[in-house]
């Protein structure tokens, strides 16, 4: 290779960046995200919804072959297709396995099969929200019955969900910081879980009782995560006075120069 | 004082040392009407100290494996006493090198200083602008998160466009067809030994030049003249100008100590601003994260190469104006240094810098 060839490919290869480059998705996504109406429409609402956020893509509940486009829905490779809805908490409750219980003894899950709820008739279908306590509302719990009841559960809940949230973002933001939380965000993970199958009870004794035990272990979290912030304020505190240091040392030699022009 | 004067008695008879430090010091002397953008220089030969420094004891506990080198990175960060300020300095400070090279190639470029007989030293300076974006790209991969796995896998698939050669130029950037241990080790040699070792020598060929040819007059006022172009070799004289010690030093403290002061701001009260979420999480080969930019100061190329409808042209588009930029001193032979007396080439100038700007913005929002 001439020295100008070679300098200029290392100059290329010097440039060389991104140029989005995401995998095209699934076959089931290439196929369904390509189509309009009800063919289409489960692409578009997954889209945006906490599946998706998670990776957890068509095959995950569906099943099917979703790197071959002929074997795709093909039941031996495990298609199971739309659920019947008196096997919509199987289907759910192949991952979420301690919700199911939940569900399955609570009275919601006791009126399966007869007009009772099923998992999507308060998270949805493909746009499936993460679960908060904005779940349990007015418009959405009077759609089969009284909202008193729902009410009583969803105030019984509200502070200590309210923690967690709180919790929650406070740790994503030291993770943004490159603290690590791994450990601590493995805890609060799986009390959040285990508090959210509460909510499932729809039982108003169970869900006062459990919740005062929660409190604890969460002020155990919150009490780690305090003194991680408070080693953080100490560090912006030094912070602010090596940078008002080096200020007051940029003036002052602009001080010694001036002078220094001056003498000449 | 003693003391001093018989260390200095000693290596003055060995080495002539007054003399050394009289003639490049204290009579050593600058235009007088030097203005703050010649500080760049002793910025940024400072903030590579730093960077070399701080380099050094990043290496004490990294480990250039990819089973380890995140949780590595994290143990810095998270555990090494001042470990997170030693990392924070290396990672931020290498933004502020760019933002330091730029400012610097932008203000020898408006004043025209890169004309003869200086146009050595802007090759050299320009290579230094690229040598130390390649130790960024190569830098990024180290702390073997997300980001640093899907930048280099994305950024080292680029060359593929190139015809003949594209496929071969991958898989030797990357070691074998993805990104992996062998690219990680070959890129950890070059940010640690390969590029530190010749961006030394052309910084020492840099300072050299500048030194030997003498710091250029900044083309205002009403007495300059742009000098007649040499015939022999010629060392630029200032009489009656700025001694350098101690005169132009403190105003280069001042500036060095505002830019640390810039630098210490954004380590201590805003250290996310240069990481992305997918900074702190460890590589994974099977999740491709969603939004995949290249940092602020490739986000211009990056811009380019999706303007084009073809990957190569865009290289090829980007491969000549860097190239034209290397060579300016030798195209642009005019006498004139005066940025009034050239009003196409300042247009150009704001056009390019507008354009450098405007596609970073797109790239970023886009």
């Amino acid at each position: 290779m001439k020295p100008a060839t070679a300098t200029i490919t290392l100059l290329l290869l010097v440039l060389l960046v991104p140029s989005a480059a995401l995998p095209s998705g699934t076959v089931c996504l290439q196929c369904h995200g390509a189509q309009t109406g009800s063919l289409g429409e489960p692409v578009t609402l997954w889209k945006g919804s906490v599946h998706e956020a998670n990776s957890v893509s068509c095959h995950g509940c569906h099943g099917g072959d979703p790197t071959d486009v002929a074997m795709a829905m093909s039941p031996e490779r495990g298609f199971i297709g739309v659920p019947k809805e008196s096997d919509i908490p199987d289907f759910c409750g192949r991952c979420h396995v301690g919700v199911r219980e939940d569900y399955l003894e609570s009275a919601h899950g006791r009126a399966l099969g007869s007009g009772g709820p099923t998992c999507v008739t308060c998270h949805g279908s493909h746009r499936v929200v993460t679960a908060t306590i904005e779940l349990i509302n007015r418009r959405d719990c009077t759609r089969c019955h009284e909202y008193g009841r729902a009410e009583e559960i969803k105030s019984a809940l509200a502070a200590t969900d309210g923690s967690i949230a709180t919790l929650e973002r406070t740790l994503a933001d030291l993770r943004r910081i490159g603290v690590t939380t791994k450990e601590t965000d493995g805890e609060l993970f799986d009390l959040r879980n285990r508090f959210h199958r509460l909510f499932h009870s729809v039982d108003v004794d169970k869900v006062r009782a459990g919740t005062a035990a929660f409190r604890q272990e969460l002020d155990r979290i919150k009490g780690r995560v305090d003194a991680i912030q408070l080693e953080l304020n100490h560090r912006k505190l030094w912070g602010g006075a090596v940078v008002v240091l080096l200020l007051l040392g940029a003036v002052l030699a602009l001080l010694i120069y001036r002078s220094y022009r001056r003498e000449r | 004082m003693e003391l001093k004067k018989r260390i200095l008695d000693f290596l003055d008879l060995r080495l002539g040392v007054r003399d050394l430090l009289a003639r490049n010091l204290t009579e050593y002397l600058l235009p007088r009407n030097i203005n703050v953008w010649y500080t760049l220089g002793a910025v940024l030969l400072t903030l590579f100290a730093i960077q070399f420094i701080t380099g050094i004891l990043l290496l004490v506990y990294y480990d250039p494996n990819t089973e380890h080198a995140f949780a590595s990175v994290q143990r810095i960060v998270n555990e090494v006493p001042f470990g997170w300020l030693v990392r924070n300095l290396h990672a931020v400070g290498a933004n502020f090198i760019v933002l330091a090279l730029l400012l610097h190639m932008l203000s020898v470029l408006f004043m025209n200083s890169y004309k003869s007989p200086r146009e050595l030293t802007w090759v050299a300076g320009f290579l230094i602008l690229l040598l130390s974006l390649g130790m960024c790209l190569t830098g990024y991969l180290l702390p073997w998160s997300q980001l640093s796995f899907w930048a280099t896998t994305v950024a080292t698939k680029s060359p593929d466009e190139i015809p003949l050669i594209g496929d071969a130029v991958v898989r030797f950037l990357r070691g074998g067809a993805q990104v992996g241990q062998p690219t990680l080790g070959r890129f950890f040699a070059l940010h640690v030994m390969g590029f530190p070792f010749v961006f030394g020598l052309l910084v020492a060929f840099h300072l050299f030049c500048v030194r030997r040819t003498g710091i250029s007059r900044p083309p205002f006022g009403p007495g300059y003249e742009p000098p007649e172009p040499p015939r022999t070799f010629h060392h630029e004289e200032h009489p009656g100008g700025i001694p350098f010690f101690p005169h132009y030093v403190a105003k280069d403290i001042a500036v060095i100590f505002l830019f640390l002061a810039l630098l210490a701001s954004v380590i201590f009260f805003v250290p996310g601003l240069f990481f992305p979420p997918a900074a702190f999480e460890p590589a994974d080969p099977f999740v491709t994260p969603q939004r995949i930019k290249p940092e602020w100061y490739f986000l211009w190329a990056y811009q380019t190469l999706r303007i084009f409808p073809n990957e190569f042209l865009g290289l090829a588009v980007q491969g000549a104006a860097v190239t034209f930029l290397l060579l300016l001193p030798f195209i642009d032979r005019s006498r004139e240094r005066r940025p009034s007396r050239r009003p196409v080439f300042v247009t150009c100038f704001f056009l390019g810098l507008m354009a450098f700007i405007g596609l970073s913005i797109w790239g970023h929002f886009s």
